[in-house]
């Protein structure tokens, strides 16, 4: 635990507390599975990428690379805002819905309302932001449990959706409730954001939204783990009594991870609307199980233990790799459910079995 | 009803035949009974599923053939709710109609309820349901000619050897369909390789078939066809194929149609040339007029099938058709189905 903690003074203290006479009486056998713990998650992703490499054709190249990447943006950003309502100790089961609401309103927007990308990019961000305050509110003000507040929130989604065009996805051209034919289109701009790709040594290899996806995840990453603010909300996560005793205002932090939640997944919906070209009627529950199956999987990279951004990005990476690899095995899609589920079942075993037995 | 009905039905039909240049009603005096006077009749259509484009655009065919025949509508929407469809058949009994059309629903609730329907003297077709009564007509789209269409232009196109990605998921009925005359091809034309087969119904479809898709094609470069037999499929494989850069490559074959699909194949280069599909409102016309030749005496077969259209992408840019509604229009084939049509029936206004 040495070296790593140093930046993180407010964990330091307490863990060194606790560890201390461990380390000190069984140092041997101690430090390999600390490298098991905190190295064992990349070991096993190291070895899949091997494995997918050597069976397939194709699997080894950049542009495979970039595919993967590009399969989990979506979710993987959507998995980055459900870490921010982690570490405050909340969980947001609306983000799903709330992507596939803001691809609809971006759709909307555009086709419906003829307005610019920029307008429905704004609007989508705003749905997003506004949702998460809803949420945040009625979680510490109206007291009701996060789970609840957020299923509902859900299903609330889910039906608002529909409202507008009467139950009818939304494209180009599309027919009316009155009868009448929408006039406008998807702009070029807007699509760009789910089909423009960027020069990197290859010329058109890296599409907008892994570029979203790896910006997101540092400034996550940064915001949590080195800002005040960051290390607050974990603070608020780990005791809110405690924090708030010390003076912080809990509910604000709490309020305010469900506001990130919320434009995450709203630009998730962005980037899911410029990539399909149009709007789709969808719950959204698939984005939402794979986003938290990310976030989870997170727990062990590191052998951190809690929600990171690091771990939910790597996580992220992981199932990409694993459904991509067995896609390219022509391997039947329901053993790809079952894959998922084992490889979120042993990262929480990993994460909770062995960092139990190191003395947390 | 408060009014005569005699004379209101007289006078409704008059009117729409003057008003609405309504070809067959200068003729409604030659309609077979109950049909000389339409406002007398009362039909009902209890719904199963109503959300979405195809539920639509199957209500706006219902709507339109009623209003040719003259005779009155209800409509009963039960939302994907079994015990309420079934409700909502006795409801309609109760009401007194003359004729009911069930549309989907479930084989195990509304079996019963078609049979009390049948006993009461009610006259009934069923649209995709299975009600197990031989009193009770089926209407059918075919799913296996939607895949025998596409797969022949395929052919067609290709030769009869080439390698397939072939987009599938097991367990739902129309799907399934589709895939016996998938399987039948491959027996037949033993050049066709299956190299890859995947698919899944996890929602946003497109998105999740399109990250499939871009693992197959490039796992599997040589794949010159993919046979995706659902336009959610197809749309997903096409932004896989765009994405990867291998438009020019590869063909898509697919099944049903939408707007999207339509602005979607008419992209320039897009490698979806062609889709097979029966038009939901025709589904619906056909519905009602099977329905109306029963009530007339008629007997308009057990099962009803509306055959599908072949659509290819040329014929889309050729004809410039942007939308279904234009489909309609320039396809006569699409618009139309020579499918319970016996010389008195009135057809619904087409511009």
């Amino acid at each position: 635990m040495e070296g790593r903690d140093v930046p993180m003074d407010s964990k330091l203290t307490e863990d060194r507390v606790v560890e201390m006479p461990e380390i000190a009486a069984e140092r041997p056998s101690l430090h390999l599975r600390t490298i098991l713990i905190r190295y064992g998650f990349l070991a096993l992703l190291a070895g899949l990428v091997v494995f997918f490499s050597l069976a397939t054709r194709g699997f080894a190249s950049p542009q495979a690379a970039v595919f993967i990447l590009q399969s989990v943006s979506i979710t993987g950003i959507l998995a980055l805002g459900v870490t921010a309502t982690l570490v405050v100790g909340g969980f947001d089961l609306s983000i799903g819905s709330i992507a596939t609401s803001s691809m609809m309103a971006a759709a909307y927007v555009m086709v419906v309302l003829e307005q610019n990308a920029l307008v429905a990019v704004l609007v989508c961000l705003a749905i997003g932001a506004l949702v998460g305050l809803i949420n945040g509110l009625i979680i510490c003000y109206m007291r009701v449990p996060d789970l609840l507040a957020t299923l509902g929130m859900m299903f609330l989604l889910i039906g608002l959706q529909r409202i507008p065009t009467e139950g009818r996805s939304i494209a180009a051209g599309m027919t009316m409730p009155d009868g009448s034919t929408a006039e406008g289109v998807f702009s070029p701009a807007f699509l760009a954001l789910g089909r423009h790709r960027f020069d990197f040594f290859i010329p058109n290899l890296v599409p907008a939204s892994v570029v979203v996806l790896v910006v997101l995840a540092v400034l996550i990453w940064f915001f949590l783990e080195y800002t005040r603010f960051g290390r607050m909300m974990y603070a608020v996560g780990s005791n809110a009594r405690a924090a708030e005793f010390a003076g912080a205002p809990v509910n604000a932090y709490k309020i305010w991870a469900y506001v990130i939640s919320g434009v995450f997944a709203s630009i998730g919906g962005i980037l899911l609307a410029a990539r399909l070209g149009r709007g789709d009627i969808a719950s959204g529950n698939n984005l939402l199980l794979d986003a938290v199956a990310a976030a989870l999987i997170g727990f062990a990279v590191l052998g951190a233990a809690k929600p990171n951004a690091l771990g939910t990005a790597v996580g992220a990476l992981f199932v990409g790799v694993v459904l991509q690899g067995l896609t390219m095995m022509n391997v039947p899609y329901y053993t790809q459910d079952f894959v998922k589920g084992a490889v979120l079942v042993v990262a929480l075993v990993f994460t909770f079995a062995l960092l139990g037995r190191n003395g947390r | 009803m408060e009014f005569s009905r005699r004379h209101l039905g007289k006078l409704a039909a008059g009117l729409l035949g003057a008003g609405l240049l309504w070809p067959a009603a200068a003729g409604a005096q030659d309609m077979p009974a109950p049909f000389d006077n339409p406002g007398d009749v009362e039909i009902a259509l209890v719904r199963y599923l109503s959300t979405g484009d195809f539920f639509q655009a199957y209500l706006s065919g219902v709507e339109a053939q009623a209003k040719a025949l003259g005779v009155n509508l209800r409509v009963l929407d039960s939302r994907q709710d079994a015990a309420l469809q079934a409700d909502m058949v006795d409801q309609a009994i109760a009401l007194g109609v003359d004729g009911i059309v069930i549309q989907h629903g479930l084989t195990e609730s509304m079996k019963e309820a078609a049979q009390r329907a049948v006993d009461a003297g009610i006259k009934v077709v069923a649209f995709d349901v299975n009600v197990e009564n031989d009193a009770i007509p089926q209407i059918e789209q075919s799913d296996r000619d939607l895949a025998r269409l596409a797969l022949e232009k395929a052919i067609k196109d290709n030769g009869e050897a080439w390698k397939a990605g072939y987009v599938y998921v097991a367990g739902i009925a129309p799907l399934d369909r589709r895939n016996e005359t998938w399987v039948e091809f491959k027996e037949k034309y033993q050049g066709l390789e299956e190299v890859a087969q995947f698919g899944t119904l996890d929602n946003p479809i497109a998105n999740s078939v399109a990250n499939q898709a871009r693992s197959v094609v490039t796992a599997n470069p040589d794949i010159q066809v993919m046979f995706a037999p659902y336009d959610e499929f197809a749309k997903g494989v096409k932004i896989a194929v765009d994405e990867a850069g291998l438009s020019d490559g590869i063909k898509i074959y697919s099944a049903d149609i939408s707007t999207a699909d339509i602005s979607a194949m008419r992209e320039p280069g897009s490698a979806w040339v062609a889709t097979a599909a029966t038009n939901p409102a025709v589904v619906g016309e056909v519905s009602v007029r099977a329905l109306a030749m029963m009530l007339a005496g008629e007997n308009p077969g057990h099962n009803v099938v509306v055959p599908p259209t072949l659509i290819t992408q040329e014929q889309l840019n050729a004809q410039d058709i942007k939308n279904m509604e234009e489909l309609s229009q320039k396809l006569p084939q699409f618009a139309h189905a020579d499918v319970a049509v016996p010389a008195w029936m009135p057809l619904p206004p087409r511009d």
